[in-house]
């Protein structure tokens, strides 16, 4: 892209600025602790939207109940926010907690926990301070300090990848920080090229069949106009960083690919009052989304779609068949619980709904350049996951945490295996106080066939105020995990893992 | 944030010109500047003096610059025998010695900046926002990098 070209729309657009001052306050919109504490006494599965209150939990050894299957070995890294309040302070959006990335290790017929804080700018300069003072995602903050950019207010706490050995952990709105796949401790934020520094690298990057990594970040959120496209090679060394034109400031938290093209779907926003980019973010649901079809090998170029508005945040596999692009993505139908998942419960509040979604299908035709989403039945799902050995050119089976039975928590209490296809469903419920998170798809060692492998997820177990881990065959979802490991305390629910063998 | 971005292109430029430059008023009032929070002990901070809302506008010459080594988290220096009045000042942390203010791909600081009076804003302020009055007898102005 031209680059004068792209400052003069940074210069004219009326975009999302993220880090734009508000000239008036709002009313105080955040959380109350004590609010907090009294929903979390009657209602203990609010306990995944708590704060914790150490930077540091284990190394803890875990004893398993079950048994580990053969094979199975390695490390599910996770990430999600954490550190909720300070000095009587309350985050009111789930999505500003500080990043703590978990590590649960498998081994030798054992596992162990351990989880640290990752120690971004933000979250040094907050604990000096002894209380919040930075801009966040979701939350009006009082008497912010200025920052220089992004990065200073990144909390890294959204997801986690490897790439070449080297653990990062991950948020849309700035760089990768780099940890210690052992220790957990924070290296620091990582600069792929000198003038790339600061720029957004998103939450979800996808793996490409050679292992190298794509990614992209999304420059309007930062003032800019367009998106930015990155490729990282298997051996961690930056291939290309491109700059993708949009026709719109739109938003999106994820994306998905096919062995040929990369799939960006840009939801139409606009912005309102306030002073946090959520709380100022509005879902323009009369506009259509637009959809960039764009061949890995072209990355400035896209061919353009669009298809009837759908608020999303991840998408399942894609696929590619004559001409065609077939996409799975979790729609949210509630815009306003979109723009804030499970604010009730980060007020203690026991009316939460939400968090999940119903799978869609959209179809792109890119002979006739037209688009239409297809209902696929499957709903109440999020984090939908899959064999990443699945054929580019056929639906892959999702796995998903989900909603069945009788449940206490406004959250996911089973997970299951989808075909959607064939309308067949694999369910395990784990109960109605269990809180069950996304999980990872583990192939088995030394097996070809697709979908040979295991899941691996997280559990919050309310009743029993603890949080765990659980660990299915992937084929045989219904019969339950065949092993669970169990912490004696609860922490937050996360988001994202990523699974890494040894 | 866009208007920051715009804003760091043309202070790199105008620093660069000014640091060339020395004081030259004949009066007697002292400014001592004080920058707090300087991230890391490289390179140099690079500061500009103006007395007008043209100078803040880069329309007119500064009437001071400097640079001085960033080898402290806090550095104080005097601009001496300056005529009292209205003043701002802008100052820039030089890190890598390239003599510039870094920006990355779409135009955002990745080097230490601050103004006088410290104004919340994300963008270049004002000159009022960022103008304060050195007296005859000397002013002390505060700058927090950011």
């Amino acid at each position: 892209m031209n680059r004068r070209r792209f400052l003069r729309n940074l210069l004219s657009g009326a975009t999302a600025l993220a880090l734009a001052p508000a000239m008036l306050r709002n009313p105080a919109l955040a959380g109350d602790p004590a609010q907090f504490a009294r929903g979390l006494a009657e209602h203990p599965w609010l306990a995944g939207w708590k704060s914790v209150g150490a930077e540091s939990f284990g190394p803890t050894t875990l004893a398993i109940e079950g048994r580990l299957p053969e094979g199975f070995s390695g490390t599910l890294y996770r990430n999600g926010p954490a550190w909720m309040e300070r000095d009587g302070f309350r985050y009111e959006h789930w999505f500003d907690g500080d990043g703590m990335v978990h590590g649960w290790r498998f081994g030798d017929g054992t596992v162990a926990h351990r989880a640290r804080i990752v120690a971004t700018p933000k979250f040094l300069r907050e604990r000096a301070a002894g209380r919040f003072n930075t801009l966040a995602a979701g939350t009006e903050v009082p008497n912010l300090e200025p920052i220089r950019n992004n990065d200073d207010a990144n909390t890294a706490n959204t997801s986690v990848t490897v790439i070449n050995g080297r653990l990062f952990a991950l948020s849309e709105a700035g760089s990768a920080f780099e940890l210690d796949p052992d220790e957990l401790d924070t290296l620091g934020p990582i600069t792929w090229r000198d003038d790339l520094k600061a720029l957004p690298f998103s939450a979800h990057p996808l793996r490409d069949r050679d292992g190298s990594v794509w990614n992209f970040g999304l420059v309007s959120m930062m003032g800019g106009a367009g998106l930015l496209v990155w490729h990282i090679g298997a051996d961690g060394v930056l291939r290309s960083a491109d700059l993708l034109d949009t026709p719109i400031p739109g938003y999106l938290h994820a994306f998905a690919m096919t062995d040929r093209h990369l799939l960006f779907v840009l939801m139409p926003v606009g912005f309102g009052d306030g002073r946090s980019f959520f709380e100022r973010m509005r879902f323009q649901a009369e506009q259509p989304l637009r959809i960039a079809v764009v061949a890995k090998d072209t990355p400035t170029e896209a061919q353009w779609f669009e298809a009837d508005f759908a608020a999303i945040y991840h998408f399942g596999d894609a696929y590619e068949r004559r001409g065609r692009i077939v996409l799975r993505a979790v729609q949210h139908a509630d815009l306003e619980e979109a723009r804030s998942p499970m604010r009730a419960a980060m007020h203690g509040q026991p009316d939460a709904h939400g968090g999940h979604g119903r799978l869609a299908e959209l179809h792109l035709d890119l002979r006739s350049g037209r688009a239409h989403w297809q209902d696929t039945g499957v709903e109440r799902i999020e984090f939908p996951l899959f064999d990443p050995r699945t054929a580019g050119n056929r639906a892959a089976r999702l796995y998903a945490p989900t909603v069945s039975g009788e449940h206490e928590a406004p959250y996911f209490n089973a997970v299951a295996a989808y075909d959607v296809d064939r309308g067949r469903r694999r369910l395990h419920r784990y109960g109605s106080q269990v809180l069950a998170e996304e999980h990872v798809f583990v192939p088995k060692p030394g097996r070809a066939r697709v979908d040979q492998g295991w899941l691996v997820g997280t559990l919050l177990d309310s009743a029993r105020g603890r949080t765990g881990i659980a660990v299915l065959d992937a084929e045989r979802v219904d019969d339950g995990p065949l092993a669970t490991a169990w912490l004696p305390y609860t922490l937050p629910l996360g988001f994202h893992g990523h699974f890494q063998p040894t | 944030m866009h208007r920051l971005i715009h804003f760091t292109r043309r202070l790199s430029r105008l620093v660069a010109v000014v640091s060339l430059l020395s004081a030259a008023a004949a009066s007697a009032a002292d400014l001592t500047v004080r920058i707090d929070g300087v991230r890391n002990q490289v390179g140099q901070l690079m500061l500009s003096l103006v007395d007008s809302s043209a100078g803040w506008e880069n329309q007119v010459k500064p009437v001071a610059g400097r640079q001085v080594a960033a080898d402290a988290k806090t550095i104080e220096l005097v601009f001496s025998d300056l005529v009292a009045g209205d003043y701002a000042l802008m100052v820039f942390h030089d890190e890598n010695d390239n003599g510039k203010l870094d920006s990355n791909l779409i135009g955002m600081p990745v080097e230490g900046y601050g103004f006088s009076n410290n104004p919340q804003v994300m963008r270049k302020p004002t000159w009022d926002e960022s103008r304060f009055t050195l007296a005859e007898d000397g002013q002390v102005v505060v700058i927090d990098l950011r």
